[in-house]
């Protein structure tokens, strides 16, 4: 009998290749490549009035200097024209792209000007350093403030900075807050952070002039995407073009974003130089010039009644969108609707502004605009708790959707352009598992315990939801060869989540496969050409689902073919360990290669398997065609999956904290965690998801910010200076799982990438409140930060008493 | 990014207004000059090798004084870029007489470091703009009690300036500074600048 390998906590099978050395990232490619190194503007705003080569022509081994005047020359449409505005929105009436190097004008420090190649990257950099750039200083936009006042532009042409104005309501929420019995008004801010893979990006091209082709491997989050933008930028026919994605080492969103300048620049100079061209990129590129993410301040307006029930939800915020927008609105759309979490808001508006500033793009950062909304609502819930003297889960609970008011509608429409409307989840049972997990109930008694030692402690929580499994679609295609091996793809990327494992598990059990026989490839478009990328914590519903489709043709397929073979109805056939057998006489058998011999009908015997296909060989059926008017020779299919909407998962997370009372120290005590994202598949990869999101939630929490000089210098772009969790900082993750199946795709589950960072910067402030009776506004928090808080604090002793009195 | 910071110098007001104001001087008491260059009145070119850490490199800038308030103060701003990064600085320079003798010396500095040294080497830079900035108060102290050297201008000058260059033998600055690799700083370019801007008006 074939184990079951759905919802196994099965070792992913990339690990022994990964962690023996064995892995194959984009900087362990090409070593006959070319190299590049680029020139970047060392100011923040400057306009470009000379660029001066000449310096640079006499290093030996520089091979080629390229500017913008270059992409102008060359008889490329494309090349020299701002780079695409990837996700249009009516509402974003003044988008802006960067030319892939600048023409005219430096936004941010950052910003690609010039492009060298050479024989290797020391040599390329020693040239660019050569290369003189004459700028003519403009005063820096930097910091929502600062693009409010819009004192000065960082795009000429755009008004007041503004990228965009959207507004969504569900009716009058001013009129419903002025109504209600209470009401509270709080200013809320998280600050600039990113998603820092321990891989930057990199590209490696190389054109093949014998048949006109071009070959990009790439640290990417789609690479079918990719492959569509080059092509299109460089002006070639898109089957002249194949993307592959290496091994990838970490994304978090930042590789979603393309294309980056660099991956149309180095397939352009591969194919002007003939020759492979590769450019890695640098920690400080990472820092200067890839993407950032979280910066925004809120204001909110709520109003509520005796209980606690929300009555009217006002919000306005503002986006810092960096200096380009090539990624749209999607992080503040999340914000504006992934705020409203598990709750019912009463009445709903919100309204945000996207703004210009001269400082590196703002694109998705796992969590995408969700840690932020999960902050702001999360405070609002411990406001309100706070004001009507009423424990925080209490508050919670009678906010909360019900399952049986599943699917539930917000009457708002989501990044994807469909309702916001949440398919499943059950709020009430997730909160119960939390307080019993962290042990809620009982953190009174261990407060006075501590306090009886002289410490302080405090317990937060927060909940989310999350749209996951985003569209439009994603597909699969399975093919079992000759010997049984099951070559697998899917056009989707990997950056080290286990893709490769959890869709084996699912196409083993579809297809009564073992484990080892089943090959996976993600991310290749030699392989297969039809998808969208790895966001959205998506791969397992949308690729998942599709592979399950897939294999479920695929057996259809081998059953009918078997059928013929063991002269058997399909009915009485099954799959097991790689043998479609007969159930119940199980030595009238045939295994999986064969059966894909047999599918596909031979003239040639080019083994002795093969033999068995031939067309005097006794499987054949001379008063038939070979293949049957509407079948295909090959054991093998092709599926898609695309659902009508996304598929919203959930969770809660609570933690403990103690805080240094003479540093203000802050030390995580415990973080526990339930999650529902529907059935798992491998709950091993599942949990290792939920630590690794929560790592970077303690990072967004307590350490991680950029910071930018008023002049848009980045002042820490270094981790001797960005400071990140390490494993002394991030706490021992509790987990306990609540699986309620997404009743919109044939396997149930839901995303559960991102989850783990979303309510990481809103439960942490819960705890640090709770531990010291005072209000948080703003994430992330440094211990000398807090230390000032509770100075400052202390100042105004009244409500700090009221607070205390209701937690303790 | 603000420096600020004073020194006393034991000469008196007139004479260290004088040595402030003497290429000569400067060239040998800025700490990794090799060069300056009259471009105009009260403008100088320079050439600064300076470095925080592993950020090393040479840095050409252009120097422009203005509001002189002869013997008391003067602003200067200062426009430099190397391999490693820019530096742009205002920095306003006042010279107080000390009642029982000597000088001191406040610099107020406004300073802008663009580039791979204004990410990476930004932890550093207060502390070594301030010690370099110490560092050449402390050189021009020296040159003023000491052995009075006078700079030449080479021969083969640009035209429209003459160009003073730092003598083959070190100049007496302590030698921790570059030897170390420690001390100077993008900033060095600033106080280099805050320095250079002096050169000017006495020079004849």
């Amino acid at each position: 009998m074939t184990t079951k390998m759905f919802g196994q906590p099965i070792r992913r099978t990339e690990d022994p290749r990964l962690v023996t050395g064995n892995g194959r990232y984009l900087d362990d490619l090409g070593h006959d490549a070319l190299e590049v190194a680029f020139v970047r503007s060392p100011h923040a705003h400057a306009r470009l009035t000379d660029i001066d080569v000449t310096g640079a022509l006499d290093v030996e081994g520089l091979v080629a200097i390229y500017t913008h005047e270059d992409l102008e020359a060359e008889d490329i449409a494309g090349m020299a024209e701002p780079l695409p505005m990837l996700i249009p929105h009516p509402t974003l009436t003044h988008g802006r792209t960067q030319c892939a190097l600048a023409r005219t004008e430096v936004n941010y420090v950052g910003e690609a000007i010039a492009m060298v190649v050479a024989t290797d990257r020391y040599i390329a950099e020693d040239a660019a350093e050569r290369i003189s750039v004459v700028y003519e200083l403009l005063p820096a936009v930097v910091g929502v403030e600062a693009a409010r006042a819009a004192e000065h532009l960082v795009h000429d042409d755009v008004p007041g900075n503004v990228a965009a104005r959207m507004v969504q309501q569900t009716g009058d929420a001013d009129a419903a807050v002025d109504g209600a019995p209470h009401s509270l008004g709080l200013d809320l801010a998280i600050e600039r952070s990113a998603s820092m893979p321990m891989e930057g990006k990199g590209v490696l091209a190389k054109w093949d002039s014998d048949d006109s082709s071009l070959l990009v491997h790439t640290s990417t989050q789609t690479s079918t995407s990719v492959r569509q933008a080059i092509a299109a930028k460089l002006g070639l026919p898109v089957d002249r073009v194949e993307v592959v994605t290496p091994d990838v080492g970490g994304g978090f969103g930042v590789k979603i974003m393309h294309p980056w300048p660099e991956e149309v620049l180095v397939p352009w100079a591969a194919i002007r130089l003939g020759r492979p061209v590769k450019w890695t990129e640098d920690r400080r590129e990472h820092f200067v010039s890839s993407a950032h993410e979280r910066g925004q301040l809120h204001q909110v307006r709520v109003g509520y009644d005796d209980e606690g029930h929300l009555l009217g939800l006002s919000v306005r915020f503002w986006h810092d969108n960096g200096a380009y927008t090539p990624y749209g609105l999607i992080v503040p759309i999340i914000t504006s609707t992934q705020l409203l979490g598990p709750y019912k808001p009463g009445v709903y508006r919100v309204e945000f502004a996207s703004l210009y500033t001269n400082t590196v793009i703002v694109t998705p950062y796992r969590g995408a605009g969700r840690p932020q909304g999960c902050f702001v609502m999360e405070r609002v819930m411990d406001a309100i708790a706070a004001d009507l003297g009423l424990d925080r889960t209490l508050v919670r609970e009678r906010n909360f959707i019900q399952p049986g008011e599943m699917p539930y509608e917000q009457g708002l429409v989501f990044q994807d352009g469909r309702q916001l409307t949440y398919d499943s989840g059950d709020f009430p049972a997730s909160l119960a598992k939390l307080k019993t997990l962290v042990g809620w109930d009982d953190f009174p008694a261990f407060r006075e315990q501590a306090q009886a030692e002289g410490r302080t402690v405090g317990i937060g929580l927060a909940c989310y939801v999350e749209g996951t499994g985003v569209g439009p679609y994603e597909g699969g295609h399975i093919r079992v060869e000759n010997d049984g091996t099951v070559v697998v793809s899917t056009g989707l990327t990997s950056q080290g989540q286990g893709h490769q494992t959890m869709l084996a598990q699912i196409v083993a059990d579809e297809l009564g496969m073992p484990m080892d026989r089943i090959r996976v490839t993600t991310g290749d478009t030699r392989r297969f050409k039809y998808a969208v990328g790895t966001f959205a914590s998506r791969t397992a519903v949308m690729s998942g689902s599709a592979m399950a489709l897939t294999a479920r043709k695929v057996r259809e397929k081998a059953l009918r073919i078997a059928a013929d073979a063991l002269e058997a109805s399909v009915d009485d056939l099954e799959i097991v360990d790689g043998q479609v057998r007969i159930k119940g006489a199980p030595a009238s058998r045939i295994d999986m290669g064969t059966v894909a011999v047999l599918s596909n009908p031979l003239r040639y015997a080019f083994d002795e398997a093969a033999r068995r296909a031939t067309q005097f060989a006794p499987a054949a059926d001379p008063t038939k065609p070979p293949v049957a008017a509407g079948d295909a020779p090959g054991l093998e299919a092709t599926d898609f999956y695309s659902p009508t909407q996304s598929t919203f998962a959930n969770g809660m997370h609570a933690v403990v904290v103690e805080i240094d009372r003479d540093t203000c120290d802050i030390k995580i005590l415990r973080y526990c965690v339930v999650h529902d994202c529907g059935t798992i598949i491998n709950p091993m990869i599942v949990e290792g998801q939920i630590h690794g999101g929560v790592a970077q939630g303690v990072g967004g929490a307590l350490y991680e910010r950029m910071e930018y000089a008023e002049d848009g210098q980045l002042l820490n772009a270094s981790f001797m200076d960005f400071l990140m969790p390490y494993a002394s900082e991030v706490p021992t993750v509790e987990i306990d799982h609540l699986q309620t199946p997404s009743p919109l795709n044939p396997l149930g589950v839901k995303g559960a990438g991102e989850a783990g960072v979303i309510p990481g910067s809103a439960a942490i402030a819960s705890a640090i409140e709770d531990a010291l009776g005072l209000t948080i506004r703003r994430m992330p928090i440094s211990p000398s930060e807090l230390f000032h808080l509770r100075l400052t604090s202390a100042e105004s002793a009244g409500p700090v008493e009221t607070l205390r009195k209701v937690r303790s | 990014m603000k420096i600020s910071g004073t020194s006393q110098l034991s000469a008196d007001r007139e004479a260290v207004w004088r040595a402030l104001n003497d290429p000569a001087v400067l060239v040998r008491a800025i700490p990794g000059c090799s060069r300056l260059e009259s471009i105009g009145d009260d403008a100088y070119k320079m050439t600064v090798a300076a470095g925080v850490g592993a950020i090393k490199g040479v840095y050409d800038g252009e120097v422009r004084l203005h509001d002189q308030q002869e013997p008391g103060s003067f602003r200067m701003h200062a426009q430099g870029a190397g391999a490693p990064g820019t530096i742009g600085a205002g920095v306003l320079v006042t010279l107080e007489a000390v009642a029982e003798g000597g000088t001191e010396l406040t610099y107020d500095a406004d300073a802008t470091v663009g580039g791979m040294i204004g990410g990476v080497g930004q932890r550093m830079l207060t502390g070594v703009s301030k010690k370099m900035a110490a560092e050449f108060f402390g050189n021009v102290d020296a040159l003023l009690s000491g052995s009075g050297l006078v700079g030449v201008p080479d021969e083969g000058s640009a035209p429209g300036g003459a160009v003073y260059t730092a003598p083959a033998a070190a100049p007496p600055s302590h030698p921790t500074g570059f030897v170390m690799g420690v001390a100077v700083g993008a900033v060095a370019a600033l106080a280099g600048a805050l320095v250079g801007g002096w050169l000017s008006r006495r020079r004849t």
